[in-house]
């Protein structure tokens, strides 16, 4: 592991957003690239406990934070999750990332109703790979094309306007342009895309890379990037990175979030991506 | 030295302007008819609009004190980019055309002038303490969406800067909040130089009146709104810019939109 003491820090400024990895690193899925290796054996990171989770929420509140993010592994596999959900969109703008491979309608039809009767907005975001069935079944998995686009349909049919998240895997620039004309292909009146980079972490981990040293944010405003204004909740303590939740080196605390508003280290190579490319976590 | 803080009963308060001078001229006649003793603009002087050069005289000559905007702060140091934080490529496809377009159009003098105004604005409005600022007290290009900003994000806010009454804009759509039993109050004022999203070509601005509870007015204007869509063709900005003036639905600059605010749209 790369030496987190000697790391440059990135400030802590405001607790903008809030994440909760939600079921941990256990999904349905095993995605060949996955940021933060998750799949349907024993999560090596632990679903959280329903409990942890409203302690979080009611802890952001006080602190002022602006929205609420639900990920994992696939938040919708918690059992808890509608009552989580309409907890935190109680109090804000919430937002939960998903396969879409395990939405149903009465599923969707309950969203909806969560959404409609709230004043903040409710946002779920659909992770696809490619904007083709052949290439995103090839890492996602055979048949979560079908499933996944099914999704985008019902959640858009009940005015819930999915975003679509991909990665610049394969298509480069033109990844953006791909995914807006197959949602429009699919009926979706107001296509909404969000591209991110790809990160060296999890699955798609490479060989050991470059690191961020002080020298290479010399004039750089350190509380532009993400860590800055994000908290992550996790089973086994609170992170800065949602990426980078459940790795040791980027534990901030192992218990409240008022114990994790110092600086974040900057020492993953992920940490290079975020820098390079001004990528953020959030939905815009 | 303690800051300057003036005191009013009844304000005019306009959104971003973006460059819409037409627009302009016909909110600050209503606000005068309307018995506002003060105006206040929030910034966001150029972007979209055909004449940025034009909005200026017009700011001048009816005392309007004026907040830096995010564009305001790029036009004056001809910045990279407009500073507006978009993400999106769609919206930083367009940002950019309109961004180029109006560092091109404003005079050296209007830049100059663009760099002297103040990041907020404190006044008290009967017993209120009043903070005005572009996007948020926090951050210039902060979109403080109704639908993404919580009661508890606002008071803190209020609490951190001292005031009562928090007033934004930065996102071109309004909305208005009271909190605490009504004891504090945050107003997003809209803009008055790009319709609001809704299906006419009206533009809107607030009215606060101290009675000595706060009340706020949202004052919509029809102005010549096809004048200024016409210039905009004229100019050869694009096409997109005019259908908005013209429609009063957003056609660019929308991806950053929470779903929400999106969905009262039609694109």
């Amino acid at each position: 592991m790369p030496d987190v003491a000697i790391a440059p820090r990135a400030p802590f400024v405001a607790l903008s957003a809030l994440w909760l990895v939600l079921t941990g690193t256990l999904c349905n899925l095993r995605c060949t690239h996955c940021l933060n290796a998750s799949g349907p054996a024993e999560p090596w990171l632990a679903p959280l406990d329903a409990a942890v989770a409203r302690r979080a929420l009611a802890e952001a509140e006080a602190l002022g934070v602006r929205e609420v993010y639900f990920t994992g592994g696939e938040p919708f596999l918690h059992r808890e999750i509608l009552p989580l959900v309409e907890a935190s969109l109680s109090m804000a703008a919430t937002t939960v990332l998903t396969n879409g491979t395990v939405m149903t309608d009465a599923l969707a039809d309950a969203l909806a109703r969560l959404a409609h009767g709230s004043r903040y907005s409710l946002e779920i975001r659909l992770s696809l790979d490619a904007a083709d069935a052949e290439a995103n079944d090839r890492v996602r998995g055979r048949g979560t094309w079908e499933r996944a686009t099914r999704t985008l349909r019902l959640l858009d049919a009940r005015g819930l306007l999915p975003i679509v998240t991909a990665t610049e895997i394969a298509e480069g620039a033109a990844t953006y342009d791909r995914f807006r004309a197959l949602l429009s292909a699919l009926g979706i009146a107001k296509p909404r895309v969000k591209i991110l980079p790809v990160f060296p972490v999890g699955r798609a981990v490479g060989a050991p890379g470059v690191r961020l040293t002080d020298a290479d944010l010399e004039g750089f405003d350190r509380s532009t990037l993400p860590c800055a204004e994000t908290r992550v909740v996790g089973a086994d303590g609170v992170y800065a990175c949602p990426i980078l939740a459940g790795l040791p080196g980027a534990r901030l605390s192992d218990g409240a979030l008022a114990a994790a508003l110092g600086p974040a280290a900057l020492y993953h190579a992920a940490c290079v991506t975020c820098h390079r490319t001004g990528a953020t976590c959030r939905n815009a | 030295m303690p800051e300057r803080v003036s005191e009013h009963r009844r304000i005019a308060v306009l959104g971003g302007v973006y460059a819409n001078a037409e627009a302009l001229a016909a909110v600050l006649a209503d606000a005068r008819r309307r018995d506002a003793e003060a105006v206040f603009c929030l910034g966001d002087l150029g972007g979209f609009g055909a004449h940025p050069d034009r909005v200026f005289p017009l700011l001048r000559q009816h005392g309007v004190r004026v907040v830096r905007g995010n564009y305001d702060e790029a036009v004056a140091a001809a910045a990279a980019d407009c500073h507006c934080g978009y993400t999106d490529p769609r919206d930083n496809h367009y940002a950019r055309i309109s961004y180029v377009y109006t560092v091109a159009h404003t005079s050296a003098a209007n830049r100059a002038w663009l760099a002297t105004l103040p990041g907020h604005q404190r006044i008290a409005l009967g017993p209120h303490r009043v903070l005005m600022c572009h996007g948020s007290p926090r951050r210039i290009n902060e979109f403080l969406w109704e639908s993404t900003t919580p009661d508890g994000l606002l008071r803190r806010l209020l609490a951190e800067h001292a005031a009562d009454v928090l007033l934004c804009t930065h996102t071109g759509l309004k909305w208005s909040r009271a909190l605490s039993g009504g004891a504090a109050h945050a107003v997003n004022v809209g803009a008055v130089g790009r319709p609001e999203n809704e299906g006419t070509p009206d533009v809107w601005y607030a009215l606060l009146t101290a009675t000595p509870e706060l009340e706020v007015e949202f004052v919509s204007v029809a102005y010549d709104h096809e004048a200024a869509a016409r210039a905009v063709e004229a100019e050869g900005l694009p096409p997109e810019f005019a259908e908005t003036l013209r429609s009063g639905w957003w056609t660019t600059c929308l991806e950053n939109l929470p779903a929400r605010e999106r969905a009262r749209g039609r694109f």
